[in-house]
């Protein structure tokens, strides 16, 4: 009897040459492996407690508040400073020196000495000094136009204009939120063995959770000493519609080159994610069920979201268009059988554009928490001696890396001004990275190291008269300046998605694409770029408040509900 | 004063680059400057002292001159970073029980995180020695034997790196922080300010992309 020999080839992850390019990165989106969505699954799974052990502030929101979450093992608290800020002095540049309200996040429960230390060092932000209880340094801003009408309307006793909401999203933005080591703050290194730190930023998120809280409470608190017995409680709905904002500058986009065995390990994580749920032979009806619920959710979420910026308008115009062909595509569908998973992102991958290929990417993964939200345990980067260089490999193995992972870069002229017209470099005001223009400015000589493809070029040519069988070591004592080329050429070869394969210098380079990337993998939605450099979020809108989490298993509030302003 | 090891780290790393070392060197002499401050080792003090003394020098003068024989620098003293950086690139000489021999190492304890990287890889302990003084370590710890108190040494006329044996006392381990005296932070700053580009009108106003207002 002839043996049935048909075999189906297993679908590998997405190559790095098609991921790791800018536009694609930049079209991502939040998904179940996204930094915030981790944090609430661990808090509802943990049952996670909190508490509010101070909360005192004047009519102008001046005082402090801590907030404590309980885990199983620990506690964190959120100390909270309010402010009076003049409007004059209000901005979310790193070269700010005052704010509405600053933030710590405290390892345990501040004592009063703790917080009588923290009052005179966290206001002040870069300028104070923090030590290794302290885990993050953050600072917040309000919509003045929003919190303005939010504590007025409640203050005359009516609920606040649910559009008005949905056209900014947040009450108060963060503008930086510093972790790991910064300012003295304790280093990821020594929290990192704890269960609900192991993936990336948890704590940077917990400290924004908990600051929305703080934010919800604390617009009640004016409006409610404002209106005094008229005023009203602002509806749980409307409340759980806010998040709250984030500005984010070019500060995060050195971040991926500078952790690329992290940044591989994000990626990697995703793809891997992509992969396995591709390869699923068969659908079942409850699955498909979540996958168009969320689908439908995912049409209001490109609705609701705004922004000004005429490429973020051009981008939104095709997304909307897209999600809506992808809609009327899934309509009539198998989504059921043969591999239907891949069946559909192949038709996307035909028929639509990134941004909605990347959003259905994400999509795919909703009905399989089972099947991957573990692969958020691979996350981090656990192998810190990643940066040793291996001295023994023989030039030629070093130019056949080059060859695969650079070989975008090898067939580009950098000699050409418009492929290196701009250079990454850090002010001295506040150390605050810029991007400035090659030619018409005098930074050459502060240049960071954020040009991999172009320094891949250099090594490579460098390497052109090098005998094949020479050894590195050899080759790094006379040519320390490809030190750093080399690392990072190993470590993409072990790690595929390490490297951005894209002009990080080019004239025609849109910094907010690396952004993008970042904050879709804490799970922002609704990037509105302000300028081609710095870009506003919404962190945590429709999530579930404190008290509200255990009513809240699905994981699914990154997506709106279908009747706006609270399901 | 107390310091995040990230903070220290990106700290030596800066200096390191303003005294004119390559990124992927600087990145190294971060990296070791942090091993030896979570050791509470005079790593801070020392870089500070070798970026003074090499101010400016180029690689090749400061740098083996060949990898056979005794490791020297063409004319001068070696620079511990370079030394250090091509003993780790070239570890698995170790293994072969071939002592790499440095001949005129400016402050040899820099060259010891480098030692301790070479011993993480090859899975075995590795000894640094120059004068009297000994010091073995298993990548994270250390055994140090060191009668004269020489570790803080300006310059020794040779230093040795072996195979190092195993140890029956526990090894001295790494903290989680570092103490950084506020003198040689503010002298390690006066490198670092060097990669900074000094603040102007356009750069604050299109450098970091501002022009639509902050406030809504």
């Amino acid at each position: 009897m002839k043996q049935q020999t048909e075999t189906i080839q297993t679908i590998a992850k997405r190559d790095p040459a098609l991921v790791m390019r800018l536009s694609r990165l930049g079209s991502f989106h939040q998904s179940r492996l996204s930094f915030m969505r981790i944090l609430t699954r661990r808090m509802i799974r943990e049952n996670w407690r909190f508490s509010r052990p101070i909360f005192e502030f004047d009519d102008k929101g001046v005082g402090q508040a801590v907030y404590c979450a309980h885990t199983p093992d620990r506690i964190y608290s959120l100390i909270a400073f309010g402010h009076d800020l003049p409007a004059e002095a209000r901005s979310d540049r790193v070269i700010a020196e005052a704010w509405d309200s600053t933030f710590t996040l405290f390892d345990g429960v501040p004592s009063e000495a703790d917080i009588a230390r923290l009052r005179q060092n966290i206001p002040l932000q870069e300028a104070g000094r923090v030590t290794e209880k302290e885990l993050s340094v953050s600072r917040a801003n309000r919509s003045v136009r929003l919190w303005d009408h939010v504590v007025s309307s409640l203050a005359a006793g009516k609920q606040p204009d649910q559009n008005q909401i949905n056209k900014v999203g947040y009450l108060m933005r963060t503008t930086a939120v510093y972790g790991s080591g910064k300012l003295g703050a304790a280093d990821r290194e020594m929290i990192a063995d704890r269960p609900e730190c192991s993936a990336p930023f948890q704590i940077e998120m917990l400290s924004v959770f908990l600051t929305r809280t703080y934010v919800r409470d604390l617009v009640q608190h004016l409006a409610t000493l404002k209106g005094g017995d008229r005023a009203a409680k602002l509806d749980p709905g409307i409340a759980r519609s806010m998040g709250i904002g984030n500005s984010t500058g070019l500060g995060m986009a050195p971040f991926l080159v500078n952790h690329p065995m992290l940044f591989n390990n994000w990626i990697a994580a995703r793809e891997e994610a992509i992969a396995t749920v591709r390869n699923l032979p068969s659908a079942t009806g409850a699955a498909v069920a979540v996958f168009r619920s969320l689908l439908g959710r995912s049409l209001v979420s490109a609705d609701i979201w705004h922004s000004e910026h005429p490429i973020q308008i051009e981008k939104l115009k095709q997304l909307r268009s897209d999600l809506g062909r992808l809609n009327a595509h899934v309509e009539r569908a198998d989504l059921q059988n043969a591999r239907p998973w891949d069946r559909l992102y192949r038709w996307a991958e035909a028929e639509l554009g990134e941004d909605a290929q990347e959003c259905l990417a994400s999509l795919m993964l909703e009905p399989y928490g089972p099947l991957v939200d573990h692969l958020a345990d691979q996350m981090s980067d656990g192998k810190p001696g990643a940066f040793r260089i291996d001295g023994t490999q023989p030039v030629a193995d070093l130019r056949a890396i080059l060859e695969r992972a650079y070989g975008w870069a090898l067939q580009i002229n950098w000699d050409e001004k418009e492929q290196c017209a701009r250079a990454w470099y850090v002010s001295e005001e506040k150390l605050e990275p810029r991007l400035g223009e090659r030619f018409e400015e005098p930074i050459a000589p502060y240049e960071q190291p954020l040009a991999p493809g172009r320094d891949a070029a250099a090594l490579y040519a460098a390497l052109r008269d090098v005998d094949s069988d020479a050894s590195l070591a050899a080759f790094l004592l006379a040519h320390p300046e490809h030190r750093h080329t080399v690392r990072r050429a190993q470590i993409v070869d072990r790690a595929p998605y390490a490297e951005i394969r894209d002009n990080t210098i080019g004239s025609d380079l849109v910094p907010i694409d690396m952004l993008r990337c970042k904050l879709a993998f804490f799970g922002a939605t609704h990037f509105d770029p302000r300028s081609d450099r710095w870009v506003r979020i919404c962190m945590f809108g429709n999530a579930p408040y404190p008290e509200e989490l255990q009513q809240n298993q699905d994981d699914d509030w990154s997506y709106p509900p279908l009747v706006k302003g609270g399901k | 004063m107390s310091h995040s090891l990230n903070e220290i780290e990106a700290h030596a790393k800066r200096a390191a680059r303003g005294a004119g070392l390559s990124w992927g060197m600087s990145e190294e002499a971060g990296k070791a400057t942090r091993w030896l401050a979570s050791h509470d080792l005079a790593g801070p003090a020392l870089l500070s002292a070798v970026l003074t003394q090499n101010d400016g020098l180029p690689h090749a003068q400061v740098a083996p001159a060949a990898l056979n024989g005794a490791w020297r620098a063409p004319a001068g003293d070696l620079c511990p970073f370079a030394a250090g950086v091509t003993l780790n690139d070239c570890a698995d000489r170790l293994a072969a029980d071939r002592a790499v021999e440095m001949v005129n190492v400016s402050y040899p304890l820099l060259v010891l995180p480098f030692a301790a990287w070479a011993s993480m890889h090859l899975k075995r302990p590795v000894r640094l020695a120059w004068q009297d003084l000994r010091i073995d370590t298993d990548g994270d710890g250390i055994w140090l034997e060191d009668p004269e108190s020489r570790i803080n040494t300006e310059k020794a006329a040779m230093v040795i790196c072996e195979i190092g044996t195993t140890h029956e006392n526990p090894a001295r381990r790494p903290g989680k922080r570092g103490t950084v005296s506020t003198d040689i932070w503010e002298r390690l700053n006066t490198f670092a300010k060097r990669t900074y580009a000094p603040a102007t009108e356009a750069s604050r106003l299109l450098g970091a992309g501002a022009g639509a207002t902050d406030n809504d």
